[in-house]
């Protein structure tokens, strides 16, 4: 339903999930993470959400919230918001 | 008939009391009788459980003998015989966990036999060996005579190549370890695909594993390319393991169902755990195993607490019957009552009774729920409300609140409205809020007649945050308020990781506590690491064996050597479905693989 214009990175997409995560409590985001399920990263799916709540302010786009169902690796989630084609729940 | 109706001898010694034994008088049972018969065995009788009976079968007891001795019941029959149906009955209708049975003048009039007695399911369950099951049907119909021992069976029974096993294979150096994988590989690849179930797990065979290791958990099919891909570890350092014990907001229909009669201590435990919830617990079972005809749902607390209390259970007792000796016991919420009994606080029995208290008093607390923010602590101070409290503090950026199901849904609106992420939990009562307070106030008093014991191994409680003293341990007051009492998960993670760099293995369903020790700065570093059992999500039968033995590969790569035996019932080992029919004796787990 949504249509998104601005395009987002993978780079993008650590900074969010490194700042969403705090700071003393983080994750290990370097190396090669965008095959690495969510889950491996320390993302359950309450983080995740909150990670996309923030990409849908910051970017002004819609994601459905199936997407945490849907996306189990940022990769995957980067394909989906990017797609701009992602339904609606 | 089912292990949980039988009872096993897991210890057998004869013994000759008298200093004279040429002394042709026979065995007269005295005090100092029972107190050898509590010493038979080796160890204290503080050790022993709390609810140890002692039962004489002597013609000649000293009349002195009363009915308690050094704290233990003693109860005198006129027969070994007699005796030993006794403790039969006393294990499975009256109270005691664990009986002591003397047999006077067994099998020589100057000797006793002293036995050691146990439920069947818990005795399969904790790892004991059993001698034998007390045959009480097809015995001698003589009350006198000594019932006969049958053997327990738990051989395997069943293999399938499409199930997943492990491959294990190791060697001194790096180069030795390429070196044997690179010998494993053609035999692999050569191997008839019935006879992969039968591999040996390690490789080399016959000598110790060495400190470098490689695993793989894979079906045949794809056996050599999993080998070929496998990571080695260093295991020249193996970090001691602690179990992690989900509560409420874990629950998932099916979970775990998969090791269900696929693994026998598993389904030794589950059964064990269950045998202890009354006339309820064949419903709580069915609904189990059959969610899609469930009469109540899981996320019903009268089958998410009973169904999470036995399946922490069980794999925790599965991870102790590979031989690992976990160095810490640390459970969330409903878990902490797992993890007091793997502690030695209370017996399985009494905390499935315990449990059976808190759904008792938690349906009659009007209907609520939990809500997990992603916020911290401080931010969510000023949506607290009289009936909204902190239910838990999990990590830097996960708290949960419960409450009253209205006030709690004006509290997520408004949470929701100034932009906080909220998660509802699968709940129906607000655990850890004021609103539980009656229900707290009533297990208490059903608490009160339960012996608790201090900790002997190290537990951790989210309650205090820190090691649960002696005092804590053995006051009913501690576990009542519980329920109504924040859990500071966190902080208890904090306390334990900082104690010891220790590897995590999270003993429940889904990967809640593995996702908040991942965010803790010990995983994050490589300090301390984790491991969940199961999978994050619901998935196929197959999939929870996969996890399970993916677990065990961690382990053992961590550098723990593993009851290899033990771990290999996961594909060698199943039992049929008594209800099912169509099952044969050795059904086959068909059609259920997913490709790694």
């Amino acid at each position: 339903m949504s249509t998104t214009t601005a395009t987002v990175t993978l780079a993008d997409l650590t900074r969010m999930l490194r700042e969403s995560a705090g700071e003393e409590e983080g994750v290990d985001l370097d190396g090669d993470v965008i095959d690495t399920p969510f889950m491996d990263l320390g993302y359950d799916s309450l983080a995740l959400l909150q990670v996309i709540g923030q990409i849908q302010r910051e970017y002004g786009i819609e994601i459905p919230d199936d997407a945490v169902v849907d996306a189990e690796t940022p990769g995957a989630l980067l394909a989906l918001i990017n797609s701009g084609q992602a339904p609606a729940a | 008939m089912s292990l949980t109706q039988r009872s096993a001898v897991v210890r057998r010694l004869i013994v000759s009391p008298g200093a004279a034994p040429q002394e042709p008088a026979p065995a007269v049972a005295t005090a100092a009788g029972v107190s050898a018969v509590l010493r038979a065995f080796g160890r204290s009788p503080r050790d022993l459980p709390a609810r140890t009976v002692v039962l004489l079968g002597t013609a000649a007891a000293d009349p002195g003998i009363g009915p308690e001795h050094e704290g233990f019941a003693v109860r005198t029959s006129s027969t070994p015989g007699r005796a030993l149906r006794a403790a039969h009955r006393e294990l499975h209708t009256a109270d005691a966990d664990f009986a002591l049975v003397a047999g006077f003048g067994e099998p020589d009039a100057q000797t006793i036999t002293v036995y050691a007695v146990k439920r069947a399911a818990e005795a399969v369950a904790e790892g004991d060996t059993v001698i034998g099951l007390l045959d009480l049907d097809d015995g001698p119909a003589d009350e006198n005579t000594a019932p006969p021992l049958r053997p327990l069976h738990t051989g395997p029974s069943g293999t399938d190549p499409d199930r997943h096993r492990l491959l294990l294979w190791s060697g001194r150096t790096a180069d030795e370890e390429q070196e044997v994988r690179g010998a494993l590989l053609p035999l692999l690849s050569g191997v008839h695909r019935e006879s992969f179930p039968v591999l040996p797990t390690t490789t080399p065979t016959g000598t110790a594993p060495g400190p470098v290791r490689g695993a793989a958990v894979t079906v045949s099919a794809l056996a050599s390319r999993a080998v070929h891909q496998a990571r080695t570890s260093d295991a020249s350092h193996p970090r001691p393991v602690a179990l992690l014990f989900p509560g409420q907001g874990s629950q998932h229909a099916g979970m775990a169902a998969g090791l269900y009669r696929r693994d026998p201590v598993f389904t030794a435990a589950v059964d064990a755990a269950l045998s202890h919830m009354g006339e309820e617990a064949s419903r709580i079972r069915a609904d189990w195993l059959d969610p899609a005809r469930a009469a109540i749902g899981i996320d019903d607390v009268r089958r998410a607490q009973p169904l999470l209390f036995a399946v922490d259970y069980a794999l925790g007792c599965l991870v102790l019957s590979w031989g690992v000796r976990p160095t810490a016991f640390l459970g969330h919420s409903a878990g902490e009552l797992v993890a007091a009994v793997f502690a030695g606080v209370v017996s399985l029995k009494d905390a499935a009774h315990m449990v059976q208290a808190r759904v008792r008093e938690a349906v009659k607390i009007p209907a609520g729920g939990m809500l997990a923010v992603a916020a911290g602590e401080e931010q969510l101070l000023p949506y607290l409300t009289q009936d909204v409290g902190i239910a838990a503090v999990n990590a830097n950026q996960q708290v949960m609140l419960a409450g009253s199901k209205e006030p709690l849904a004006e509290v997520a609106a408004r949470l929701k409205a100034d932009g906080h992420t909220v998660v509802t939990v699968p709940a129906t009562s607000p655990f850890h809020s004021p609103a539980m307070a009656p229900a707290s106030d009533a297990v208490e008093t059903a608490y009160r007649g339960i012996p608790l014991r201090e900790p002997k191994r190290p537990l951790y409680s989210g309650y205090t945050g820190t090691l649960m003293r002696p005092d804590e341990a053995r006051s009913p007051r501690f576990w009542a308020r519980q329920i109504t009492d924040t859990v500071y998960f966190r902080k208890a993670l904090d306390e334990l990781l900082a104690a010891d760099d220790v590897l995590l293995v999270e003993a429940g369903p889904r990967q809640t506590l593995t996702a908040f020790a991942r965010r803790h700065r010990s995983v994050r570093l490589g300090a301390g690491a984790v491991t969940p059992l199961l999978p994050a999500r619901t998935g196929t039968p197959e999939a929870d064996r996969q996890s399970v033995l993916t677990a065990a590969a961690r382990i053992w790569t961590e550098g723990h050597d593993l009851d290899l035996a033990a771990v290999s019932r996961l594909w060698t080992w199943s039992e049929p479905d008594p209800l099912d029919p169509s099952e044969s004796r050795a059904p086959r787990a068909r059609a259920e693989v997913q490709p790694a």
